[in-house]
């Protein structure tokens, strides 16, 4: 009797290209459009995930490892799986639904993206959202 | 823990909840619309039969834990389920998104 499918909640993505990777909502459309007739979100995930950093690590390296690569997607909502977690990261004015208009907007956004979640990554928190999920 | 030993008087009446919210109120069979439900937010109530694959059991109470709504397991396999809907099909798990005149929300989710 609890909305949960809300901006701000990590999700996994269950079918597709990226499934199995984590992500999280920006915006839910949950009465659909006149497009996608069904309830939907934006979401924006991990599409390579950070590798593990040693202590032994060089700087150069550590650089290296940490880096992620974004994705920006509209899902419908049966092909997500809503998590007990939040990651409050604020991708409401870089992701919108104009930027899916055309692939470079896409990739200016996912890149955008990327920057955030790589310098959330670098702080430590949220450090289940950037682990890979085993399966 | 052990499940507390349903006895039969308040299976009985599980049974007769169940046969007042088909007969007055509003309720959803099937899976795929238990989800929809609890993703929406009308469930009020979810019941899941005991043969229900274990799989799609931990995935209908954690989104139920995640909507903050009552799981219910039916004393009884789907096909006992099914029976006690009025129904002549098996039902896994059903949502009871307007209970109608029933007081199945007020009893039964204190119960468990």
């Amino acid at each position: 009797m609890v909305k949960f499918l809300k901006p701000n909640k990590a999700v996994i993505v269950l079918q597709g290209r990226y499934a199995g990777r984590k992500a999280v909502i920006i915006r839910s459309f949950d009465e659909g459009t006149r497009d996608r007739p069904y309830g939907h979100c934006l979401v924006a995930g991990i599409a390579k995930y950070p590798k593990k950093v040693i202590r032994k690590d060089s700087a150069k390296k550590t650089a290296k490892k940490s880096r992620v690569k974004a994705f920006v997607k509209l899902v419908n909502y049966t092909h997500i799986m809503p998590t007990r977690y939040t990651l409050d990261v604020d991708l409401k004015d870089v992701v919108n639904l104009e930027a899916l208009q055309s692939r470079d907007k896409k990739v200016t956004a996912a890149k955008e993206v990327k920057a955030r979640l790589e310098e959330r990554f670098k702080t430590g928190k949220n450090r289940w959202f950037f682990t890979k999920l085993r399966f | 823990m052990v499940a507390v030993k349903k006895t039969k008087k308040t299976h009985e009446s599980i049974n007769n909840r169940l046969a007042l919210v088909m007969k007055s109120g509003k309720y959803t069979l099937g899976y795929k619309t238990v989800l929809r439900t609890l993703r929406s937010s009308k469930a009020k109530l979810i019941i899941i039969s005991n043969n229900c694959p274990p799989l799609r059991k931990s995935e209908i109470e954690y989104y139920a834990m995640l909507a903050k709504v009552g799981v219910h397991h039916f004393n009884g396999n789907n096909v006992d389920l099914g029976t006690a809907c009025g129904k002549y099909y098996r039902v896994s798990c059903l949502s009871i998104i307007d209970p109608g005149d029933s007081d199945i929300i007020k009893t039964l989710p204190g119960e468990q």
